[in-house]
């Protein structure tokens, strides 16, 4: 007996069939299962990819604010450090003048205390030379007794406070005394 | 149960039910040949056969071409319009023969002829058809599911989940990234990707199918092989550039000598290399099956020629070895589908590619 199948035997009928169901097969996964399976596969990993480099942009970006967040708080505090030493130099400088002006003022105020109690000395001199005068008349009428007449009691007083003016202060109220 | 337990009861029960199965159709002696042949039914022993569908397209002198149709060959035969095609016996309509015939399942074997004229094309299902169908089936089963979770967004925009979607996946960018890619490049990839997707898991379950209890491998038909190659072959051909087809006829910067010579082999190159992809695929799946029921054999031939305790003697060697070969089968299994693709990668993105002269060959 013949048998109808062995391991080499061409199948014509069998070649058909299979081309058909193979194609099938093709068409219907290549459409239906392929086509979704691999853009879905595609999809997912471009998005992969483009949050990867999102987060990548992310992370230079938030570097790159920190870097200028820091540069900006050296800057600032550079600025108040400077605010600081000027405000201190100013301060410094105002102090300076107020001293420099009140030791003005108060060199002012002792010139003119002198030239006060300067004048002031003259004026009582003077009171008291007139004083001393009319002193000196009365007391040389009293010893006098009315021996001179007036204008030549002046003229000898007159005299005499010349000499005391040319003579030492002491002098003279020695003399008086 | 674990599945290492699973595999290992599911190849302790291949390993025990082939032979079986092998003998039940040859009870007189051992045919591992005929065991990995094509046939017209399908194998359940111990339950029985099924026998498949004949189509037979018939030309005679009388009515022309016509299509005869029976749900089996015992219909086929009883209808008395077909007859087995016993070359030493006579054509009979002698119902007591073909019953005998039928009792002894010799039938199935027989070649069919019409009663007048001559079979034309036989359109018979054939046992390697019906795996090479389950195996479209599970293909079916598993991908449209799969690309229904894609579709839902799972894995579109958020991460895959299960093992199911998880273990696929895998594989499908195993054959973009490795296979694809590699071989046809970036841009053209994706034209040939859904081809080279369907031939790596159809030979892949078709390989697999061939190691489960009651299976056959599709695979191990020649017919089948060929139908895969010419696939690859006509895309080839059918894509090939300018720069392929003048390799072919009219091979550049050779002299004219060296040109005439090379011409005939260019164009024989074109079909050594589908026609190898044939019988790698079938040689190479047919031979772990006919290893694997040989090594079954031993047992009964050992029993055969030197009695019972040479062959209960053999029995843990032969089934030592027959373990072995199972776990090479699964390896093998995956390696030819993945040489399948990958060569026909190459044959097509070799093809494909457009190069300019000045670059070396």
């Amino acid at each position: 007996m013949v048998l109808a199948a062995s391991l080499l035997s061409a199948n014509v009928g069998l070649v058909v069939w299979f081309t058909v169901v193979f194609l099938a097969l093709l068409l219907i996964l290549r459409k239906y299962a392929w086509g979704p399976i691999t853009s879905a596969l595609s999809e997912r990993e471009e998005t992969i990819a483009t949050s990867m480099n999102r987060a990548e942009e992310a992370l230079a970006e938030s570097r790159r604010i920190q870097e200028s967040n820091a540069q900006i708080r050296r800057e600032a505090e550079q600025d108040a450090q400077r605010l600081l030493r000027e405000a201190r130099e100013e301060a410094q400088n105002l102090r300076d003048q107020q001293v420099q002006r009140t030791r003005e003022e108060i060199a002012g105020l002792r010139e003119q205390a002198q030239e006060e109690i300067e004048r002031d000395k003259e004026r009582a001199l003077q009171t008291l030379r007139s004083e001393v005068v009319d002193l000196a008349i009365l007391a040389a009428e009293k010893v006098l007794q009315e021996n001179l007449d007036a204008s030549r009691q002046h003229a000898l007083v007159d005299r005499f406070i010349d000499e005391l003016g040319t003579e030492a202060g002491p002098q003279a109220s020695s003399y008086q005394a | 149960m674990h599945p290492i337990h699973c595999l290992t009861c599911l190849l302790c029960s291949v390993a025990l039910l082939s032979p079986l199965n092998t003998f039940a159709a040859d009870e007189d002696e051992f045919d591992a040949v005929h065991h990995t042949a094509d046939a017209y039914y399908l194998d359940f022993l111990p339950i029985g056969k099924v026998e498949l569908p004949r189509i037979f397209v018939v030309r005679s002198e009388l009515t022309g071409y016509s299509l005869r149709t029976y749900w089996s060959t015992k219909s086929a035969l009883r209808s008395g319009e077909m007859h087995p095609d016993l070359h030493t016996e006579t054509h009979g309509n002698d119902h007591a023969d073909l019953d005998e015939l039928i009792a002894s399942g010799k039938h199935l074997d027989a070649t069919l002829v019409p009663d007048e004229g001559s079979v034309v094309v036989d359109f018979s299902i054939t046992k390697h058809l019906m795996f090479g169908l389950l195996a479209s089936g599970i293909l079916l089963t598993i991908f449209l599911q799969l690309a229904n979770r894609y579709k839902r967004g799972i894995g579109r925009t958020s991460a895959p989940r299960g093992l199911f979607q998880n273990l696929f996946e895998t594989l499908v960018v195993f054959v973009r990234d490795d296979i694809a890619i590699p071989n046809l490049g970036k841009q053209h990839h994706q034209r040939f990707l859904p081809y080279l997707l369907t031939a790596f898991f159809f030979i892949l379950t078709c390989n697999l199918l061939g190691l489960v209890p009651f299976g056959a491998t599709a695979t191990s038909n020649l017919n089948i092989t060929a139908v895969l190659a010419a696939f690859t072959f006509i895309l080839t051909q059918v894509n090939g550039s300018k720069d392929h087809w003048r390799h072919v006829f009219w091979p550049p910067g050779m002299p004219i000598p060296v040109k005439l010579l090379l011409i005939p082999t260019e164009i024989m190159g074109l079909f050594t290399k589908p026609i190898a992809l044939a019988i790698r695929l079938f040689a190479n799946l047919t031979a772990g099956h006919l290893v694997i029921l040989s090594l079954i054999g031993m047992i009964f031939t050992f029993t055969q020629l030197f009695g019972e305790v040479a062959g209960s003697g053999v029995v843990p060697v032969s089934l030592a070895f027959t373990l072995f070969v199972m776990f090479l089968e699964i390896l093998i299994a995956f390696i030819q589908a993945y040489i399948f693709t990958i060569l026909s990668a190459l044959f097509i993105g070799m093809a494909i590619a457009d190069h300019s002269h000045s670059e070396a060959h």
